[in-house]
């Protein structure tokens, strides 16, 4: 049999292609959706009838990245202001530079508020990190002076928070006769604005739920993967945002995925949150019935679980000696968010359904009970390659991580965690010891266990020359090394990346290298990761990247 | 005058405890028009999805990775109650079976809603285990130390009185502020869930006729192991006799619930014009060791009968004239 279909061939700087047996090319082949071949230009010519695209000439060529751990909230978000901490791009390409002073961050709202049209508008925005400024507090005085009447939200970025103004707080009914522990009050005891846990926060009512809306939109959608794609990203997931039994929310994602413009493909996991049945296996079913009806672009076929909270937050489980130094008042471990003796059972279902369970771990006794439970439901129901992973993993310990291995588990570590709060980590959370091992790429490498790594976006920006950055240097935000023994190598970081994110969403036969038949999803890159510094890794330019064989440049987008 | 606040009850506990079975007990039970909201973080329910429909909404509310989605959630589930047609007479939550009910609780303070009871139900036949797991042990106890009604449920399972016994005891010691109830089949007698009835009559159905023999003094029986007794109140009560009544109840209280006339200063005795016109209606109400004082507003024409306070008490704990002793501490 001749050439497929008139084929085209992309020479480029390198092509860096992920595949141990054949690891770089000259050029590489695409027919239609699908790599026909990586080599020389010379012995892709030889397929038959071509053209020759000199576009990506000067560019290195690697599989598209895949992010097997975010939220479609990431996009939904950006429809309210940014003012967090951290510089962070947004899906139209722009850069927001972080707020980094109280000052920085109010400048950012007035600006927001006047460029607002509409003026019975709520003002939304998000990303507020007050653990950098510490001994400050961001209230609603100050928000008042800035913005006036127009009522306001600011959500934190630990979404555990919000701070509202007077205007929002008149709204909502909130003064000083306010009985509720997550109204927060000022050292004058009148509501200063601070909204504390679901608690509080769902007294701003309208305000939050607009927020949340926004989540459920196409736009939303639109975004998130025109921000992936600007990153380099050819598959994003969605773990556990999207409520798959609201058809509204189901049709959004059929609708953006099916229109051929559409720059990512995504994996949208089936979860029990957010007001599902409680029966796991009619989730299980629906998740079957779903993957059967899938696309090219958008796939099924994992399910998200969550059994705690987050260490930054102190909810999340770990084992003694618990946390290091915990607020005041704390009850000194952090909380389940499903009880770990049911974890099998729970498990069970979705796991004989074939299906590969992804559960949220932080703590290491959170990892505990998920791999305790997996082994017990592989005693009842023994099955090959499930790939269920730890999600987020980042005090999982080296006998964990051997007993991973044994069982077939994966891991999808939190690298970026290292840069964003690392030196919390040290000095508050968990400590010096426990902090230079926390999302242990190290480990999980040398135990024998396939891992990617994540951003959680939004929970920290989207883009995995960043995260893979962070797993091969291990730089807190404060410039210094955190656990260098934890570190991994460039090529280990692009394998994590890109072919074992792949494998943990059991797409690695599609996509995750550069390989004949797989799908033609690239990330084209201006420089080579492979040769440049380590640190300079996260600095490379993305021009873009090409999906199922269209190039999808990085650019200012129309949304 | 603003709608009265709508009682919350908190219904924890761990899982298989019997939070689903207690509600359904109340819905079943509860001349009340019940919204449930069940905080469900995707649980399996023992018993299939079984809470029944019979005249309350049901609505689920979970969590996720990022804890605003509950917020939007409860905020959601609250704005649907409230548009619906009737609106409900009491919202009872179950929290889930790893919830801190307090942190469940703590929804009871939104404007509009009044934190009425926290129920926390243990398991008699596994509460020991759990307060002792390596996993749950911290939660257990966290959740026990949270009640103000701790019902001690499953008492079929255990052997004999004596283990009964000697578990409530132990309980006891861990839920440090909460009265004790032993159940099976969480059939814990309504008034002692949701507050007397008597009481709830005078404050929020004053148009219906007091029961029949609501107001006879000593003890009614309160199905097997509790008794009330109301008593009628035909003058203010002084503040202070008030404040020690709430001070002195012991966990032989299940429940109390009063609406009252609380006059300034002493003098109960020899009330005047001027003293009844000064003294300020509350409707007070204890739970456990939770009390609380509420300003009600009242109308002035209505007779003085509805002035009374109920209790409920463990069987036998209490004499029968208790509560009339403490509120005429002079006679
Ligand atoms: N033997 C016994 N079983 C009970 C009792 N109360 C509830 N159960 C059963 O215990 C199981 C768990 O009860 P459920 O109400 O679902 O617990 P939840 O998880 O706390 O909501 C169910 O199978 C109930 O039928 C009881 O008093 N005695
Ligand atoms: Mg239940
Ligand atoms: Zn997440
Ligand atoms: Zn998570």
């Amino acid at each position: 049999m001749g050439t497929p279909q008139p084929f085209v061939i992309y020479p480029a700087r390198r092509v860096i292609t992920i595949n141990p047996a054949f690891p770089f090319g000259e050029a590489v082949a695409v027919a239609g959706d699908r790599i026909l071949g990586v080599g020389s230009t010379d012995e892709l010519a030889s397929w038959g009838e071509h053209r020759i695209d000199d576009c990506f000439a000067d560019h290195v060529i690697m599989p598209g990245f895949i992010e097997a751990h975010c939220h479609v909230m990431s996009g939904g978000l950006w429809n309210s202001t940014y003012v967090g901490y951290f510089d962070r791009r947004d899906p139209q390409g722009l850069l927001w530079p972080g707020c980094t002073s109280i000052d920085d961050v109010l400048e950012r709202l007035a600006k927001a508020a006047a460029d607002m049209t509409d003026d019975s508008q709520t003002l939304l925005a998000w990303g507020l990190d007050p653990i950098y400024f510490p001994g400050e507090r961001l209230v609603a005085r100050h928000l008042d002076t800035v913005i006036g009447d127009r009522p306001t939200l600011v959500l934190h970025a630990s979404g555990h928070l919000a701070t509202i103004n007077s205007a929002l707080m008149d709204r909502c009914g909130i003064d000083e006769t306010a009985t509720s522990p997550g109204v927060a009050r000022g050292g004058d005891g009148l509501p200063n604005g601070e909204l504390h846990e679901p608690a509080g926060m769902m007294l701003a009512g309208e305000a939050f739920a607009d927020m949340m809306k926004a989540n459920r939109s196409e736009q939303a959608r639109w975004r998130y993967a025109n921000e992936a794609r600007n990153a380099g990203h050819t598959l994003l997931t969605d773990l556990g945002t999207t409520q798959l039994w609201d058809p509204e929310q189901l049709g959004n994602w059929k609708k953006v995925t099916s229109d051929p413009t559409y720059p990512a493909r995504v994996m949208v996991a089936m979860s029990n949150l957010f007001g599902a049945t409680a029966d796991p296996a009619e989730l299980a079913e629906l998740c079957v019935q779903l993957k059967s009806e899938q696309t090219d672009k958008l796939r099924f076929g994992i399910v998200k679980l969550i059994l705690d909270g987050s260490i930054q937050g102190f909810t999340a489980r770990i084992s003694w000696p618990h946390y290091y130094k915990p607020p005041p008042g704390h009850i000194g471990n952090g909380m389940w968010l499903t009880a770990p003796d049911q974890m099998a059972d729970l498990v069970e279902p979705y796991h004989r359904a074939g299906l590969t369970v992804h559960c949220h771990c932080n703590g290491d006794e959170a990892t505990e009970a998920f791999v305790e439970a997996v082994e017990q439901v592989l005693e009842r129901y023994p099955r090959w390659d499930h790939r269920h992973t730890v999600q987020h993993c980042q005090l999982t310990t080296p006998d964990q991580y051997r007993r991973m291995a044994a069982l077939g588990m994966c891991a999808n570590i939190f690298s970026n965690h290292i840069y964003y709060w690392g030196d919390q980590h040290r000095d508050v959370t968990v400590g010096p010891e426990r902090a230079a091992r926390m999302d242990a790429c190290g480990t999980a490498l040398a135990s024998g266990v396939s891992f990617s790594i994540h951003s959680d976006s939004p929970i920290t920006p989207l883009g995995h020359l960043h995260t893979a950055w962070c797993a091969v240097n291990r730089v807190t935000a404060s410039g210094q090394v955190l656990g260098p023994d934890e570190r991994i190598g460039v090529p280990d970081a692009l394998r994590a990346i890109t072919i074992e994110a792949a494998r943990q969403i059991k797409m690695d036969a599609e996509i995750g290298s550069i390989e004949a038949g797989k799908l033609a999803d690239f990330a084209v890159l201006e420089d080579d990761p492979l040769s440049v510094d380590p640190m300079a890794l996260r600095d490379i330019g993305v021009w873009g990247t090409v999906l199922g064989g269209v190039l999808q440049p990085a650019q200012i987008s129309k949304l | 005058m603003s709608p009265p606040r709508l009682p919350v009850t908190v219904v924890g506990g761990y899982l298989g405890a019997g939070k689903t079975t207690l509600v359904n007990h109340v819905l079943r039970s509860s001349e009340e028009r019940i919204a449930v909201i069940v905080n469900d973080f995707g649980e399996i329910s023992i018993d299939e999805d079984l809470i029944v429909a019979a005249d309350s909404d049901k609505l689920t509310l979970a969590n996720g990775c990022i804890c605003c989605t509950l917020a939007d959630g409860f905020a959601a589930a609250l704005m649907q109650i409230r548009s619906a047609g009737t609106l409900p007479q009491r919202l009872l939550i179950e929290a889930s079976g790893v919830a801190d009910p307090a942190q469940i609780a703590a929804y009871g303070h939104t404007p509009g809603l009044r934190l009425d009871a926290v129920v926390v139900m243990a398991d008699a036949e596994q509460v020991r285990r759990q307060a002792n797991d390596r996993w749950v042990a911290d939660t257990v106890r966290m959740q026990l130390a949270a009640a103000d009604l701790l019902v001690v449920n499953k008492i079929d399972l255990l052997e004999d009185a004596d283990k009964a016994d000697e578990l409530c005891d132990w309980l006891a010691g861990l839920a440090a502020d909460a009265t004790v109830v032993r159940a099976s089949r969480a059939a814990v007698p309504i008034d002692v869930l949701l507050g007397p009835r008597s009481a709830s009559d005078a404050a929020n159905a004053r148009e219906r006729p007091a029961r029949e023999g609501a107001a006879a003094p000593g003890w009614h029986a309160v199905e097997d192991l509790f008794e009330s007794q109301t008593v009628v109140l035909d003058a203010p009560v002084p503040m202070p006799v008030i404040e020690a009544l709430l001070a002195s109840l012991s966990d032989a209280v299940a429940r109390l619930k009063g609406l009252v006339q609380a006059a300034p200063a002493a003098g109960a005795s020899d009330t005047t014009a001027r003293e009844a016109a000064d003294a300020t209606a509350y409707l007070i109400e204890a739970v456990g060791k939770r009390t609380s004082m509420t300003p009600h507003a009242t109308d002035p024409t209505q007779p003085p009968s509805r002035w009374a306070i109920s209790l409920i008490a463990r069987k036998g704990a209490l004499p029968p004239d208790w509560l009339a002793a403490r509120l005429h501490p002079d006679c």
